[in-house]
C-alpha cells in the first residue's frame, strides 16, 4: 500500500458489479463499420476500394501524420461502402467509415514471421510493430501509442494504469484476470521499447482477484504492482503520477517532460499482441452495464460491431434508455445505440432515464472545492463562467480543470458545473482567436496609416527639394544668361571700339 | 468524500433543525415572544419573496421550496427582541428579503447577509424597540398583547429591560469597574449554549466547515483576552464575551451563511477572524451594545478581495 494520495476526489459505489467477470466472446458481426478517425488526430487514408475482398487483420487504412492510426479489417469479407456514418459523439456528427460485409468465414490474413523473444528486435522495431498494429490508448484517450512512446526521451518510470477508477467500468478488471501474464510480458516489451528500467502497475484495491493474478504472473523484479485506495480520478494520468511518484505536473507540461510514460493496461495487452504475435488491433473488451440492463457484463467484441447487437446480449429492458459511452463520470451521452464499437469504446452505459433534478441557485456552499482534485474553486468559476467574465475565470485557473465532474456530483443545487466550464473554455479560445485577429487588424490599420503619412511627408519633402533644385537651377540659368549677355555686350563694345 | 446533500433545501432544513435548541432555550427563559416572532417572520418572508418572484416572473414554488427565505426570516426573528411590536419584524424581514436578497438577484447573489442587513436597518431606524428586551418569562397572552397591540402597552415596562451587554456598557461608562458589576446572565448563557450545540451538530453533519467558527471564536478570544490583559477592570472578560448577546448564533449560524461568506478554506479563516475582532471592538468601543450584525456586514464587503487572494494551491503550481 502506498502512502501517497491526492486531495479531493470522491467515492462512488459502483452501480453494477458484474458477478461474472468472465469475458463473453461475441461472434464476428455480419457487418463491421470501421471509423477512420480516432479521438485525436486526423483520418487514416483508406487503401482499399469498394468491392475489394479483405481478410481479417488486413490493413484497410493507413496512418496519415503522427496522430492517426492504422485501421485493420476486423472481419473478412467485401468492402461495401466507404462513406460518412454517424460516429459515437454527443453532437451526432459524421465521420468517414469503411464498411465491410462479412463472408462468414472470418479468414485471417497471413501473419508474417514473428519472434516471441522481443529482445531480438531493436526498440525502434518494436515501436514500428506497435505502429503497424494500429494500437492507440485504449483507456479512452485514443492517443496513438507509437507517437506517445517515441515522444518520450529518457523514461525513468513506466506506469501501467490499471486503476479503472471510473465506477461501472470493469473491462480492465477481467482483462487482468484473464491475461495477467500477457500484461506482465507486455509491460516488459514496453519497458524495452521506451528504455525504462522500472515500471509500476497501479491497480485500485477493490480488484483483489486481478491484483492476485498479476502478482502470480509477475516474476520480474523491476515491475512492481501497487494497490492504491479506491477514489475516483485516481486514474487520471497526472493524478496517478502524483499518487505513485509524488510529482505534481502542472498544466501545460506533460508526463514525458518528467521522464514518465503512462499507458493503460488494455493498451499494454494490445502491445503484447502486436509485438509478440504480429496481431493487429481488431477487437477489444467492452463493458455493458447500467440500470436498464439485466445482465451487466464484459464482452470481447470485434471492432466495428454495432452497439445495439452487444447491448442486446445484456438484456436491456424495453423502456427508453439513456446511453453513455465511457465512464459514468467522464463518459459522453449519445442519442442512440446505432454506432460502431471503436478502439476506445471501453464501456456502454444503458440507464433508465431519470427525471432531471431541478437546478437551484449556487449558494457557494463549497462542497465542490472540497472534492476538486486540482484544487480549483468551482463555485467561483461557475460565477464567472455564467457571467461570461472569462478573464476572471482564467485568473481562477479555469484551464486547469480536466472535467472530471466530481463537482457536478456533489453539488446540492444540481448545477451542471462542468458544462459551464467547457463552455467558458470554448469561449476563451474563441475570444483569444478574435483578440489575435483584432490585434492583427489593428496593427495592419496602424501600419497603413503610418504608410500614408510617410508617403505624404516623403512627397512634400521631395516636392520641396525639387522646388529648391528648380530655384537653384533658375538662378544658375539666370547667372549663365547674364554672363552671356555680358559677353555679348563686351563683344559689341569691342566691335564698336 | 461522498455526496453529502441531495439538495440545497436539505442543507437549509439542517440549519433550521440545528436552531431548535437555541430557540428552545430562549422560549424557556423569555417565553412565547420568540415563537410568535418566528412564525410571523416566516410568513412575511415567504409572502414577500413570492411577491418579488412574481414581479421578476420567476417560478415561485421552486424558489420558496429551497427554504432560504424562511431561514432568513427565522434568523432575523431570533436576533430581534422577542417582545418587539409586530411591525418591527414585518419591516425588518421585508427589508432583508427585498434589499438584502431579491434586488441583488435572489439566492446566491447577495453580497450581504440578508438577515443582518435587515437587523442593522431596524437597529438604526428603531433603536428604542430594538433595545427593549424581555427579562422574564412572558406567557402567551402577554406576548400576544405586547407584540400585536399597536398602542403602547404599559405592561411592557414591567417585562422588559436592557440586555446584560447594554447594562455593562452603561455601567462602565458611568465609571464603575468590572468587579462591581454583574456581567453574567443565566438566560443568555443557556441560549448561547443551545446555539453552540446546534452549531456542533451542523459541523458534524458537514453543513458548515470548521474554519469560520474556529477563526471567529479565536478572534473574539484573542481580542478580548488582550483587552483584559491591558485593563481587566474596564473590559469585559473573555468568557462573558462568549456567553452574552448573540455570539454563538453569530458564530455558527450567521457568519457561516455560505452565500455572503468567503468560500476558500484560507479565506474562511481570515473572514471569521476579522469578524471576531470586530465584534469585540464594536462591543467595547462602539456606540451599540452588540456588534454581530455590523461586524458581519463589514467583513462581507471584503469577501471578494479575500477570495481572490486566498485561492487554494492549484495542482502542479
Amino acid at each position: 500500500m502506498v502512502n501517497y494520495t491526492f486531495k479531493g476526489g470522491i467515492h462512488i459505489n459502483s452501480p453494477h458489479l458484474a458477478e461474472k467477470l468472465v469475458v463473453k466472446q461475441v461472434p464476428p458481426p455480419e457487418q463491421a463499420v470501421l471509423l477512420l478517425q480516432q479521438k485525436v488526430g486526423g483520418e487514416a487514408t483508406p487503401c482499399v476500394q469498394i468491392g475489394d475482398k479483405v481478410l481479417t487483420g488486413q490493413v484497410i487504412a493507413k496512418t496519415l501524420g503522427r496522430y492517426s492510426a492504422n485501421i485493420h479489417a476486423s472481419i473478412s469479407g467485401v468492402v461495401s461502402a466507404i462513406e460518412k456514418r454517424l460516429i459515437p459523439h454527443p453532437s451526432g456528427i459524421n465521420g468517414i467509415c469503411i464498411v465491410i460485409d462479412s463472408d462468414g468465414k472470418d479468414k485471417w490474413i497471413e501473419i508474417g514471421k514473428y519472434d516471441q523473444d522481443f529482445k531480438n528486435y531493436t526498440p525502434d522495431e518494436v515501436i514500428q510493430k506497435i505502429h503497424e498494429a494500429g494500437v492507440i490508448g485504449m483507456g479512452g484517450a485514443g492517443f496513438p501509442t507509437y507517437t506517445k512512446i517515441s515522444n518520450v526521451q529518457d523514461v525513468n518510470t513506466l506506469i501501467v494504469n490499471a486503476t479503472e477508477c471510473e465506477p461501472g467500468i470493469m473491462c480492465d478488471d477481467s482483462l487482468m484476470q484473464e491475461y495477467s501474464s500477457d500484461i506482465i510480458r507486455g509491460t516488459e516489451v514496453l519497458m524495452y521499447a521506451c528504455g525504462s528500467y522500472n515500471s509500476i502497475i497501479a491497480i485500485e484495491d477493490d480488484k483483489q482477484e486481478a491484483y492476485q493474478s498479476l502478482l502470480m504472473s509477475n516474476h520480474n523484479d523491476n515491475i512492481s504492482i501497487v494497490q492504491i485506495p479506491v477514489k475516483y480520478t485516481s486514474g487520471a494520468e497526472k493524478i496517478l503520477i502524483k499518487i505513485l511518484l509524488g510529482i505534481e505536473i502542472p498544466s501545460g507540461e506533460f508526463a514525458s517532460d518528467h521522464g514518465v510514460l503512462c499507458q493503460n493496461v488494455a493498451t499494454v495487452k494490445a502491445i503484447y499482441d502486436a509485438v509478440i504475435y504480429n496481431k493487429p488491433l481488431v477487437s477489444r473488451i467492452v463493458t455493458v452495464t447500467g440500470s436498464a440492463v439485466k445482465e451487466p457484463r464484459n464482452y470481447e467484441v470485434r471492432l466495428g460491431t454495432s452497439f445495439a447487437s452487444v447491448v442486446m446480449q445484456s438484456k436491456p429492458n424495453s423502456n427508453p434508455h439513456n446511453i453513455r459511452i465511457g465512464g459514468m463520470m467522464m463518459g459522453v451521452d449519445v442519442p442512440s445505440v446505432q454506432y460502431p464499437i471503436c478502439k476506445i469504446t471501453n464501456c456502454i452505459f444503458v440507464n433508465n432515464i431519470k427525471p432531471k433534478s431541478s437546478v437551484q441557485s449556487c449558494i457557494r456552499c463549497g462542497q465542490c472545492n472540497k472534492v476538486c482534485p486540482v484544487g480549483l474553486l468551482p463555485q467561483q468559476l461557475f460565477w464567472y463562467a455564467k457571467s461570461e467574465n472569462i478573464d476572471r475565470a482564467m485568473d481562477y485557473n479555469l484551464k486547469d480543470c480536466f472535467e472530471c465532474r466530481c463537482c457536478d456530483v456533489v453539488c446540492p443545487s444540481h448545477i451542471p458545473l462542468v458544462k459551464y466550464f467547457s463552455f467558458a473554455k470554448a469561449l476563451h479560445s474563441k475570444q483569444t482567436i478574435e483578440r489575435q485577429k483584432t490585434d492583427m487588424a489593428r496593427e495592419r490599420f496602424e501600419f497603413k496609416e503610418y504608410r500614408i503619412e510617410r508617403n505624404k511627408t516623403e512627397r512634400t519633402d521631395m516636392m520641396a527639394k525639387k522646388k529648391e533644385e528648380l530655384k537653384n537651377k533658375m538662378a544658375e540659368d539666370k547667372a549663365q544668361k547674364d554672363k552671356i549677355l555680358q559677353a555679348i555686350v563686351r563683344v559689341e563694345r569691342s566691335k564698336k571700339g | 468524500m461522498i455526496k453529502m446533500f441531495d439538495s440545497t433545501s436539505q442543507m437549509m432544513r439542517q440549519v433550521i433543525y440545528a436552531l431548535i435548541l437555541g430557540i428552545g432555550a430562549t422560549y424557556f427563559f423569555l417565553g412565547w415572544g420568540i415563537i410568535m416572532q418566528i412564525i410571523l417572520a416566516m410568513i412575511v418572508a415567504i409572502v414577500v419573496e413570492s411577491v418579488f418572484l412574481k414581479i421578476r416572473k420567476l417560478p415561485i414554488k421552486h424558489a420558496i421550496s429551497d427554504g432560504s427565505a424562511a431561514l432568513t426570516g427565522i434568523l432575523l426573528a431570533i436576533s430581534i427582541p422577542s417582545i418587539a411590536p409586530w411591525w418591527i419584524v414585518v419591516i425588518g424581514v421585508s427589508f432583508a428579503i427585498i434589499f438584502g436578497k431579491q434586488l441583488y438577484g435572489g439566492l446566491g447573489s447577495n453580497p450581504f447577509n440578508p438577515a443582518m442587513l435587515g437587523y442593522a436597518f431596524l437597529l438604526i431606524s428603531y433603536p428604542l424597540q430594538m433595545s427593549t428586551w424581555a427579562i422574564e418569562f412572558v406567557n402567551f397572552g402577554q406576548a400576544f398583547d405586547v407584540i400585536f397591540n399597536i398602542n403602547h402597552n404599559p405592561m411592557i415596562d414591567a417585562l422588559s429591560g436592557a440586555t446584560r451587554l447594554d447594562d455593562v456598557k452603561n455601567q462602565l461608562a458611568l465609571g464603575k469597574i468590572m468587579s462591581e458589576l454583574n456581567a453574567y446572565s443565566v438566560a443568555q448563557s443557556w441560549v448561547n449554549i443551545g446555539f453552540l450545540l446546534g452549531g456542533l451538530y451542523l459541523l458534524a453533519r458537514r453543513v458548515i466547515f470548521w474554519q469560520i467558527p474556529t477563526a471567529f471564536l479565536s478572534g473574539i478570544i484573542l481580542t478580548a483576552f488582550l483587552l483584559s490583559m491591558v485593563d481587566s477592570e474596564n473590559y469585559l472578560p473573555v468568557q462573558n464575551h462568549l456567553m452574552l448577546g448573540g455570539t454563538m448564533l453569530g458564530v455558527f449560524f450567521i457568519a457561516t451563511d455560505p452565500v455572503s461568506a468567503s468560500t476558500t478554506p484560507k479565506g474562511r479563516l481570515i473572514y471569521g477572524f476579522l469578524i471576531g475582532i470586530l465584534i469585540v471592538v464594536i462591543r467595547t468601543f462602539g456606540g451599540y451594545p452588540d456588534g454581530i450584525a455590523f461586524a458581519i456586514l463589514l467583513v462581507n464587503i471584503t469577501v471578494p478581495l479575500i477570495d481572490y487572494y486566498t485561492q487554494p494551491k492549484v495542482f502542479g503550481k
